[in-house]
């Protein structure tokens, strides 16, 4: 069967969750090479969402629809790719550090970076330092993304990446961090690797760095 | 004689319907039926637990006539009193008063124009000018104490600067219920005694729920904690339509309402008559930059619309007002921050906080406070509406001055121009007095003007034993959390 890849990224950009998982499925079962689905598919459909977005001429809910419809499509293609076909879209641990119940920028960041294909595991709010350190040593995630909303719980996030460097493990993901009272200069103070002002750019930056950093 | 007469003492405004009021009431009462609330405190699953509510695991429902029993026991009206006792501001149906938002992360530093953390001086630096500021009746921190010596304990620190240079009635936020029972002490101290600050508090306490319908630990402790010592306390949800919560303002409106409602059912349980306050910074998600706006006029239409409800459950109401988006306080913040004033103002809410904000709620700025302080008169002025007795309709004096007549020397001119609005900072010269006086922009005079107050303005003080008092809470709390 010709898998029409061009419709694909259509049905992401249009947000169309179930004919883009029944798509997905049907591409699959007739032999289609699952990375060239992703990348001459679903990640395309995605770049385009991202311009649009970047444009100003589409918006939030928008965005997440899409960002829904690729992740859906992502958990069926996931078992099919090896770690080279994921490319940059790898696994994430994420979660809003202790003492602070803030999550919406959180939740948002993450929807974000299931849109760009990443498999997101979401701890949630108020999250000791072991909970975020543990994770990844349990998920092995390439990506470690904290939220802190609070000047308060801000420190959280630099004990944390202490002891990702204890655990002998920090250099083995991006960490990246954000919240309203968070800044470039706080990042990079508690050694941060990416600091992201919102959601939208957290994933942009995100591609940019392990780009620089794989070449 | 005449029958039938209205009039309208002041100006009337008004977003909903008593039957839409009602239906919004009876949707919320749904809600904590049906879906109820989570709440992460034992003894306030407790107190459910031994009442008519069902609990299952931390999801409380609550049955309506639960939720109007509780309304029937929250007070009408709360005297605060300032440090300095003339400064009274009950809080009662329709008596509006304005006062700024709290803990803000940065600050626009006046020397070097650049965005920095605040420190404990741009508290204090903020309680002086709300002092000094006619139209400000209560003061939040603006800012929050980020020099503070441990976070933990901040809210004792943060408040001990609002309380220096400032003698006026508060709203106070706090860490958690330790830091509020601390907070509670200082005020005792600085109001003459329990009992006097029952009487009179000095302050209410801000606590707010997690919307959508969930109580985390600290702020239910907060909120026991002020029940038990009647504390004024508010409860105050902040959703986000189209985010924590629906996209529709009725919607929001509903949801907010059921979280009030279930607080207010909580408070009756642990304490009857607990002075509660209802609250709402009621707005949305901006859909293409993804903030929680300060600046969309959904929130003063769904602020206006909660105090409709407020007023209809007997309940005093803190809402929202004079704050913007903006980045800087510029064109942008001015029309903003003057819409929400305006509507705030109007809808007769009791308590408008966060007067002042710029940058969404995430920047201080001490210029801003000066520039709302005329706005507030403008909104006040407009408020006032149109006397029609007989001397105000004028028809003697109409007559006597006849077609082609003058009106600048007559004595009901005398007499009555004073009724208007005097502007302070606005201007209205003609051209050349306006480049005679060095061609000022509005920005040149509120930054003049704040120079001036912080350096002129002296607020009456707090004696040293009083401070020694005080400071020796803070000090032991910092002891405790070192
Ligand atoms: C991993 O990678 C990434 C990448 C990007 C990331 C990222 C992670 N995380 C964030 N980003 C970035 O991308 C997102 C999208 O573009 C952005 O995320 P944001 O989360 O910033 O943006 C959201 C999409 C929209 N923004 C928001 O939702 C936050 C809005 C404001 C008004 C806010 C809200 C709504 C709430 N609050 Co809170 N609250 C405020 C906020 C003021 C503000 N404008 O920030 C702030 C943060 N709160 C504050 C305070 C004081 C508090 N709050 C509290 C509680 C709450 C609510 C529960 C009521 C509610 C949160 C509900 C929820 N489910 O999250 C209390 C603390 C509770 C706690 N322990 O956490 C309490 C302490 C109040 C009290 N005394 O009770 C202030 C912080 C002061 C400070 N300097 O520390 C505050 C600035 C408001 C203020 N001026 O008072 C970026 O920052």
């Amino acid at each position: 069967m010709n898998i029409d890849f061009e419709r694909i990224s259509e049905l992401i950009t249009k947000g169309q969750i179930e004919q883009l998982q029944e798509q997905t499925n049907q591409a699959i079962e007739t032999g289609t090479e699952p990375a060239i689905l992703l990348n001459k598919g679903l990640l395309p459909g995605m770049d385009k969402v991202g311009q649009l977005w970047r444009n100003g001429d589409m918006f939030m809910p928008e965005v997440l629809r899409s960002a829904k419809a690729m992740s859906k499509a992502m958990d069926i293609l996931r078992p099919h790719l090896s770690k080279d076909d994921m490319g940059s879209a790898g696994k994430m641990v994420l979660g809003t550090v202790a003492g602070d119940l803030h999550d919406i920028g959180k939740d948002l960041a993450g929807m974000m970076f299931e849109g760009a294909g990443y498999e997101v595991l979401n701890i949630g709010i108020d999250q000791p330092n072991e909970a975020f350190v543990n994770a990844a040593i349990e998920h092995k995630p390439d990506v470690l993304g904290m939220s802190a909303l609070l000047t308060t719980t801000m420190p959280r996030m630099g004990e944390v990446i202490n002891s990702l460097k204890e655990s002998g493990i920090r250099d083995e993901m991006a960490v990246i961090i954000g919240g309203a009272p968070v800044t470039k200069e706080f990042a990079d103070e508690i050694g941060a690797d990416l600091y992201a002002p919102n959601a939208g750019s957290a994933v942009e930056l995100t591609k940019q760095y392990f780009a620089q950093n794989n070449s | 004689m005449k029958i039938n007469q209205q009039i309208n003492k002041s100006t009337q405004f008004k977003v909903l319907s008593e039957d839409q009021i009602e239906q919004i009431f009876f949707a919320s009462l749904e809600v904590l039926e049906q879906t109820g609330g989570q709440i992460f405190h034992e003894e306030a699953l407790t107190l459910f637990k031994n009442s008519n509510a069902v609990v299952n695991g931390n999801t409380v429902r609550i049955p309506p006539f639960m939720v109007e029993e509780a309304l029937n026991f929250y007070p009408r009206k709360i005297t605060l009193r300032g440090r300095d006792k003339k400064n009274l501001l009950s809080l009662q149906k329709d008596t509006v008063a304005f006062g700024t938002g709290s803990d803000l992360p940065f600050t626009y530093d006046r020397e070097t124009g650049e965005r920095r953390r605040t420190r404990y001086q741009d508290v204090k630096n903020a309680g002086k000018l709300v002092d000094a500021l006619s139209h400000y009746d209560f003061l939040m921190s603006h800012g929050i104490v980020g020099d503070a010596p441990n976070p933990q304990t901040y809210d004792r620190h943060q408040f001990m600067a609002m309380v220096e240079n400032n003698t006026k009635p508060m709203v106070v936020t706090s860490v958690d219920g330790e830091g509020l029972e601390d907070l509670w002490k200082m005020g005792c101290l600085i109001q003459g005694g329990e009992e006097e600050f029952r009487l009179n508090p000095l302050f209410v306490a801000y606590i707010e729920p997690i919307s959508p319908l969930k109580n985390d630990r600290t702020a239910v402790e907060k909120l026991l904690f002020a029940a038990e010592k009647k504390i004024p306390a508010m409860y105050t949800p902040c959703p986000s339509s189209g985010a924590t919560a629906p996209a529709t303002m009725a919607g929001m409106l509903v949801q907010s309402l059921a979280e009030t409602l279930l607080a207010s059912v909580l408070c009756h349980l642990k304490n009857p008559g607990m002075p509660l306050i209802m609250g709402g910074v009621t707005t949305l998600l901006d859909m293409k930059m993804s903030t929680y706006s300060y600046g969309a006029p959904e929130l003063s239409l769904a602020s206006a619309a909660n105090t409709d409800i407020s007023k209809w459950l007997n309940l005093i109401m803190f809402s929202t007002g004079g704050c913007s988006d903006s980045k800087i306080l510029d064109e942008q913040a001015a029309a903003e921050q003057m819409t929400s004033l305006f509507y705030s103002y109007l809808s007769g809410a009791n308590l408008i906080h966060d007067v002042g904000y710029i940058d969404h709620g995430t920047n201080a700025s001490l210029e801003s406070l000066v520039l709302n302080q005329e706005m507030m008169g403008l909104v006040k002025q407009f408020g006032k509406g149109i006397n029609t007795d007989d001397d105000h309709l004028a028809l003697e004096l109409i007559e006597k001055q006849g077609p082609g007549g003058e009106y600048v020397t007559t004595d009901h001119t005398f007499n009555h121009w004073k009724e208007w609005y005097l502007p302070d900072l606005q201007d209205r010269s003609d051209y050349e007095t306006w480049v005679a006086n060095g061609s000022k922009t509005m920005g040149d005079r509120v930054k003049e003007r704040t120079q001036d107050l912080l350096d002129n303005y002296q607020p009456k003080q707090m004696t040293q034993e009083l401070k020694q008092e005080l400071k020796k809470i803070c000090d032991d709390a910092d002891k405790r959390h070192a």
